[in-house]
């Protein structure tokens, strides 16, 4: 059942809304309409925009929610199955029809710290626990008191007498006798099942062989309980990268537009763990075209929501007039009023206008594009600091002039940074040479090859970072 | 990532050693950061020199500690950074915001 309104309809409309507003505002002149009429105009085309980004934004946003409600409706049905402290209040309590005892406690050995903890009570009073979860806050070394011997020993034991025990560590002051044995999963001892009885020689050899039953049950129903934790987890996990993996492939162009004499390509190679690699070309009018490539610092979901927000940010202001620089600046103060400053993007943008031929561009950050000419090579690295990070960062533009036979090359450190069995780097100068060999293919061509190359570089290695390559020919 | 703290007068040092790669690792470091501001501590030097490598969640840390720093009043330089870290910056321009230096002690004698 999905009640959910058209969001990708509404959005589509509004940006379609959006440009004839802005065009309807080129188109006319400055003589027919007052400096009044058309800022509204272009304030009207702008919110329109806007609007459509944040649509496109909630729809996917949408998606994530249903799914994660159908996920925590399994989960809680899951877990009603497998309530453990139930599970193991049942456990016990059945026990006392077999060994009477007066009080009762699980104690597991926690395997990060390596000390032994209470992990279920029953039958102490309210000063009795909180003396022994005052003992047992921080764990009690294996090997110490009854229930640490029982552990070190893997051996089960019965105290008729506890105050003659220089074992017993006394945590409840009723007690006079005791018996504990081992909670053993497959072949290793994983706790303790300890009884308390307020006589002397409450319990006998006897108790001993049902006790290890009871504690045998407790070893299964911990271990399905941690088996079910685990696939939950590991359930959780997958999904949140299949949502991450989506969303970011939703924002890489599927087909590249058209823009002659220009030749584009481009391709992005993600890894298991989802980068935040991101490149872009944005038609902006018949004759301007912006190109994008970014890297959002991060790996999984948190990394796909700042790279929708910078995607969606850099979208809107791109078609707006302003200078590059300006776009740059104003994209970083929105990215840093809506992330914390160590979640930043590294990210070039620049605009070709093919009437005149030339790039105009700014550089926030991200390893320098290089411009090839003759066998020259012109690093493109003007502009600012980071992304995300610092709210008054300002920025440089710089304009270059393109000339036929010119080849752009924008990548992210995935190519750059790639390393062999022996833990060499790809490295730049490996990526330029590959340029000039395949400088004669098509742009996408050149693309596919680099980066088969680089992957081959790579090899069984295990790879750590999203890999991005684009290229434009002036032909 | 192993961090080692030391005082130099009024000035903290921190050591940070082995792979820096952020995110649940970075706790430790703004713990140290928390309780060294809450004690009224200002200056901060962050040793670079045994960090055998950093990725982009690794830089992170470095701005996060720098601005959490910077908003308590207080200031956070570096100090022996890696040339594969002094290149990091440059590509990021980070190096117009961040104050690095040779030496440890070219650090603490610069505040």
């Amino acid at each position: 059942m999905n009640h959910t309104p058209d969001f990708g309809g509404i959005a589509e409309r509004l940006a379609e809304l959006g440009h004839l507003a802005h065009e309807t505002a080129d188109s006319l002149q400055r003589d027919q309409i007052s400096t009044e009429q058309l800022k509204l105009l272009l304030e009207v085309s702008r919110e329109t925009l806007r609007g459509a980004v944040v649509l496109d934004l909630l729809r996917e946003a949408d998606h994530r929610r249903q799914e994660n409600e159908t996920f925590l409706r399994i989960g809680t049905k899951l877990s009603s199955m497998l309530n453990l402290d139930e599970l193991l209040r049942t456990i016990i309590e059945s026990l006392r029809q077999v060994v009477d005892y007066g009080a009762a406690g699980i104690f597991l050995i926690n395997r990060e710290t390596n000390q032994i903890e209470a992990d279920f009570l029953l039958g102490y009073e309210k000063s009795d626990r909180q003396q022994l979860q005052r003992k047992f806050k921080d764990g009690v070394p294996i090997g110490e008191g009854i229930v640490g011997w029982v552990i070190q020993h893997s051996q089960p034991v019965v105290v008729p007498d506890v105050l003659q025990d220089k074992r017993y560590i006394s945590a409840r002051d009723a007690t006079r006798s005791e018996i504990a044995v081992p909670i053993i999963a497959g072949r290793e001892i994983i706790g303790c099942l300890n009884l308390e009885s307020n006589e002397l020689g409450g319990f006998t050899e006897k108790d001993l062989e049902p006790l290890q039953t009871f504690a045998s049950l407790v070893s299964v129903a911990l271990e399905r309980a941690r088996f079910h934790r685990e696939s939950i987890a590991k359930k959780r996990l997958e999904e949140e990268l299949s949502i991450a993996r989506r969303i970011q492939l939703s924002f890489l162009p599927t087909k590249m537009p058209q823009f002659e004499p220009y030749d584009l390509g481009g391709l992005n190679f993600p890894t298991l763990e989802v980068g935040g690699d991101y490149y872009d070309f944005i038609p902006i009018t018949e004759t301007d075209l912006g190109v994008a490539i970014g890297d959002v610092a991060g790996k999984g979901v948190g990394a796909a929501i700042l790279m929708a927000s910078f995607r969606a940010s850099l979208r809107l202001e791109s078609r707006s007039n302003y200078a590059i620089s300006i776009i740059l600046q104003k994209v970083n103060r929105f990215l840093c009023e809506s992330n914390p400053p160590e979640q930043f993007v590294t990210a070039f943008y620049g605009v070709i206008d093919r009437r005149h031929h030339i790039l105009t561009y700014s550089n926030a950050g991200h390893n320098p594009p290089f411009l090839l000419r003759n066998g020259q090579v012109i690093p493109l690295d003007t502009g600012g600091l980071l992304l995300g990070s610092f709210s008054d960062a300002e920025y440089e533009e710089a304009r270059v002039d393109l000339y036929p036979g010119d080849i752009m090359v924008f990548y992210t450190d995935g190519v750059t940074e790639a390393r062999n069995e022996q833990e060499e780097e790809f490295g730049v100068r490996r990526l330029l040479n590959l340029v000039q060999t395949y400088r004669d293919l098509g742009a996408m061509d050149m693309v596919r090859r680099i980066s088969r190359e680089v992957q081959h570089f790579e090899c069984d290695a295990f790879t750590q970072d999203d890999l991005t390559i684009s290229i434009v020919k002036v032909r | 990532m192993r961090l080692t703290t030391e005082k130099r007068g009024d000035i903290l040092l921190i050591a940070l050693k082995g792979k820096i790669m952020g995110g649940p690792e970075s706790a430790q470091f703004h713990e140290q950061l928390k309780q060294a501001i809450a004690r009224g501590e200002r200056k901060v030097v962050l040793d670079l020199g045994g960090v055998e490598w950093m990725n982009s969640s690794g830089l992170g840390l470095l701005i996060s500690g720098f601005t959490t720093l910077r908003n308590a009043g207080g200031e956070m330089k570096l100090a022996r950074s890696t040339d594969k870290i002094q290149s990091l910056l440059v590509i990021t321009k980070l190096n117009t915001v961040f104050e690095a230096h040779d030496t440890v002690e070219a650090a603490v004698k610069s505040f």
